[in-house]
């Protein structure tokens, strides 16, 4: 089973994230509500997949991805961006997350990206 | 996700999160709507709670938050990025605020299963046409990607992503992005994939384009290519050098002529600069996703420094209740109120126990001991169970912030509102019952009490008119504070007032100044004769009154002419236990609240004086009390009738006193207040009683009410 950090402030977010990913046969190993918390996790869990979403306060899911990326460049993080956010999602690809799911996101739509990016 | 809206933690942490949401933000448009200026602060902490506001409605379907939202986060996506001049402040603020009471509702309207069918529609509009006003004088500058090139193996490649994976030029710019880890040279269609806004409809209708040039073998970058994220279709084949550099002219050529960029043009010249591609003609559909895409493809330049909210320690002490609670709001209320009758039941069985009949007249050291550990503690469960139920008042305080911004808008005064000791913290049931009462003081000094800005000039006054809002812990009590420096109460006119509706009992020459401002609580008085849209609408201070008194408070008036009234809740900490002293009278038990008791003695006949009325009064070290006499006050049967063999007990509140005869005193002890039934309630309204008790015997006490048997004699 995939192990999933899962870092979103929203507290909804983390919830309907963690119910999709459960259904689906994915482990959640921890969440985080911002950046920094984030990282502090991907250090002390390991996960296999990051999900991390854009706009939080304290510190940006860029700068995490990047810190992530800096500790363990193979790091499988996908992104969580809302529409219009365009220029955020390239800086996230270019500095290493592995994909992109928009928010409102469809369960199936999830799921295909972490699967797609878990199998890879 | 379809089925979110229907799952019920979903629902509730939805609600409860958007709601605590909402409440922030409502407290940093009232902190800029006092500075007259968002603080870069400010706008991206409303982006940030738009932003997840947004997020976390669409995934529930509900579209018309998720819109105005959305338009909401666009709005202040520009004022960050482009840091206009502002001079909007004041009426961005009703705006939002308006926005605010519209989501407001529509999650009421979650709450109670009812039809979300609130139209945000014409709210939508409203930001959309204020971000075109803010927009006119500005411009906008776009960048553009290059790549370098050189040769091996040439390929060529159309994807097709899923339909519904949104930012197709994202994933086709990621796609690129990918390539070139295996390519040395990488053309595609539609080029400008990050900054043409045609380009995501180009790619969901054509495919994404793409001519390689790589040492890479044909399975390998087939291979490389299937990993593609939401890849529905990929065409893929070798070409020769020449389609290779033919590029893609002729599809550039027929891009130019397609619908889209038709579109565009329109767009450009109705608004004549690139970021007008944000903007929306108000009657479009703003569900259409298409337009949605259009609209947004334009964010682009977001300065990441930025997007660290730098926190707002102003923010984070006014709302103390918010970071402590992330447990279902509901839930947690229900295990409370269970609790706090479990310990009910727990301190009347202890009593139960400790004064059991069958102990009395015995010498049980041993018991006594226990008991003594055991009544400690209960003591202690019960503190504990109550500080739980404790909530700081400044959720309460915070509202009227809204509520004097909102009057002083409408009746055009300036008036700052001061608040104090919010942190205080009483039982949550009173919270509930004071919010009201509280509203209504406010309303009040700023609708009366505070002067119109020229008026308070010509008395010399600062044009600022200042209400100040204090809570204060006084022994068992919690003392709220209601204070206005405006033009104080009239006394000539409350006395005119008085006597034309008969309110008037005694002469008014003998009253002193905080008895005819009393006069304002008595039902059917209010001195305001024109009624306004927001105080005096019927319901007066006498029902202010009324509920502070169902809880167990007063309230207390001064006010000096042209200086300011000042009114005082007087609130006990909480409604649930106090300490009561137990009267007998016949086969009755009365309970007194201990707090309200001044002393209690024996007297004779001599003492009492008769009014020709044949009520009797009694004077104690030169000051008169009138005696209620509890047996005749409630038909009570008693044997002890004559003054003397009865005990009297002197009662206070607010600096009136009364005398209380009863047969003998049973002693005190901590009770619990249970309402009276409400069938009893609703065949009568039983005056001086407040509620009732059991007792360790399991016999009923009646609970007086002492405030109101003063207010009859």
């Amino acid at each position: 089973m995939k192990r999933v950090l899962i870092v979103d402030d929203a507290a909804f977010m983390r919830l309907a994230i963690k119910t999709i990913l459960e259904k689906n046969g994915f482990e959640v190993v921890g969440e985080a509500k911002n950046g920094i918390e984030g990282i502090q996790k991907f250090k002390e869990l390991q996960p296999d997949i990051v999900t991390m979403d854009i706009t939080m306060p304290d510190m940006s899911g860029i700068e995490a991805l990047k810190a992530i990326h800096a500790i363990s460049p193979n790091a499988n993080v996908v992104m969580l961006s809302a529409m219009g956010q365009e220029v955020m999602v390239k800086e996230a690809i270019m500095s290493g997350a592995k994909s992109f799911v928009v928010k409102p996101f469809k369960e199936e739509h999830l799921i295909k990206t972490l699967e797609k990016i878990a199998n890879s | 996700m379809t089925d979110f809206n229907t799952n019920d933690t979903m629902v509730e942490m939805f609600l409860f999160e958007t709601a605590q949401l909402l409440e922030q933000l409502e407290q940093v448009i009232l902190s800029s709507d006092m500075n007259n200026y968002y603080s870069e602060e400010n706008i991206n902490e409303v982006f940030r709670i738009m932003h997840t506001i947004k997020g976390s409605s669409a995934m529930m379907m509900y579209n018309e938050i998720s819109v105005l939202s959305h338009a909401i986060e666009d709005l202040f996506f520009y004022l960050r990025e482009e840091n206009p001049e502002q001079n909007f402040c004041s009426s961005l603020n009703d705006l939002i605020l308006d926005c605010v009471d519209f989501i407001k509702v529509e999650l009421e309207k979650i709450r109670n299963h009812d039809d979300v069918d609130g139209d945000a529609t014409n709210l939508v509009n409203k930001i959309k046409d204020f971000l075109s006003e803010l927009k006119k004088n500005s411009g906008s500058n776009v960048s553009n990607e290059h790549y370098e090139v050189e040769k091996v193996n040439l390929f060529k490649a159309v994807i097709f992503f899923e339909e519904g994976c949104e930012m197709e030029n994202i994933r086709a710019y990621s796609v690129i992005h990918n390539l070139k880890k295996v390519a040395s040279e990488v053309i595609y269609y539609p080029q400008n994939i990050l900054d043409d806004d045609g380009s995501v409809e180009v790619i969901r209708r054509e495919g994404f384009k793409i001519h390689l040039k790589t040492d890479k073998t044909k399975d390998e970058v087939y291979n490389h290519l299937m990993d593609t994220v939401f890849l529905r279709e990929l065409e893929f084949a070798e070409i020769d050098e020449e389609t290779f550099s033919e590029g893609f002219d002729k599809e550039v050529f027929d891009y130019s002529s397609s619908e889209i960029s038709l579109q565009d043009a329109n767009y450009e010249e109705e608004n004549n600069n690139q970021e007008g591609n944000i903007l929306h003609k108000p009657d479009e559909n703003v569900k259409d996703s298409q337009e949605e895409e259009k609209l947004h493809t334009d964010m682009r330049k977001i300065n990441l420094e930025e997007e660290k909210k730098q926190p707002n320690a102003e923010n984070h002490n006014v709302m103390p209740t918010q970071n402590i609670i992330s447990v279902s709001v509901a839930k947690l209320d229900k295990l409370l109120d269970k609790l706090m009758d479990l310990v009910g039941e727990l301190v009347i069985a202890e009593a139960m126990v400790l004064q059991n009949p069958d102990l009395e007249g015995l010498e049980l050291d041993n018991f006594q001991k226990s008991a003594r550990q055991l009544s400690k503690i209960t003591d202690e469960i019960q503190d504990m169970v109550m500080s739980v139920r404790m909530i700081p008042l400044s959720a309460t305080f915070q509202r009227m912030n809204r509520i004097v911004r909102d009057m002083c808008r409408k009746l055009n005064k300036e008036i700052q509102l001061e608040i104090k000791g919010e942190e205080t913290e009483v039982d949550k049931n009173i919270i509930e019952r004071i919010t009201d009462p509280l509203m209504h003081l406010v309303r009040n000094a700023v609708d009366h009490g505070i002067e119109t800005a020229d008026e308070r000039q010509l008395k010399g006054k600062p044009k600022h008119g200042t209400i100040t809002l204090e809570a204060k812990n006084v022994s068992s009590d919690v003392h709220i504070i209601v204070r206005d420096d405006g033009r104080g109460l009239d006394k000539n006119k409350i006395l005119r007032k008085a006597r034309q509706n008969g309110l008037i009992t005694m002469d008014e020459a003998d009253m002193s100044d905080s008895e005819i401002y009393k006069l304002v609580l008595l039902p059917g008085f209010s001195t305001n004769e024109n009624v306004t849209e927001f105080s005096g609408r019927g319901v007066g201070m006498d029902v202010v009154a009324k509920n502070i008194e169902s809880i167990g408070g007063s309230i207390s008036i001064q006010s000096e002419e042209n200086k300011g009234t000042q009114m005082t809740l007087k609130i006990p900490l909480t409604l649930a236990i106090i300490d009561g002293m137990n009267l007998k009278v016949g086969k009755s038990t009365f309970t007194i609240p201990t707090i309200t008791i001044k002393e209690s003695f024996r007297t004779n006949k001599e003492s009492i004086i008769v009014d020709p009325d044949g009520n009797e009064m009694i004077m104690v070290r030169g000051e008169c009390y009138p005696i209620i006499r509890l047996n005749e006050f409630f038909k009570v049967e008693t044997d002890v009738t004559d003054i003397s063999d009865g005990i009297i007990t002197m009662v206070s509140q607010d600096g009136n006193a009364i005398c209380v005869f009863a047969d003998r005193l049973l002693g005190q002890q901590q009770v619990v207040v249970k309402s009276l039934p409400e069938y009893i309630k609703r065949f009568k309204h039983i005056k001086g009683i407040a509620g009732c008790t059991l007792l360790g015997d399991g016999s009923i006490s009646l609970i007086l009410d002492i405030a109101s048997l003063i207010h009859i004699k």
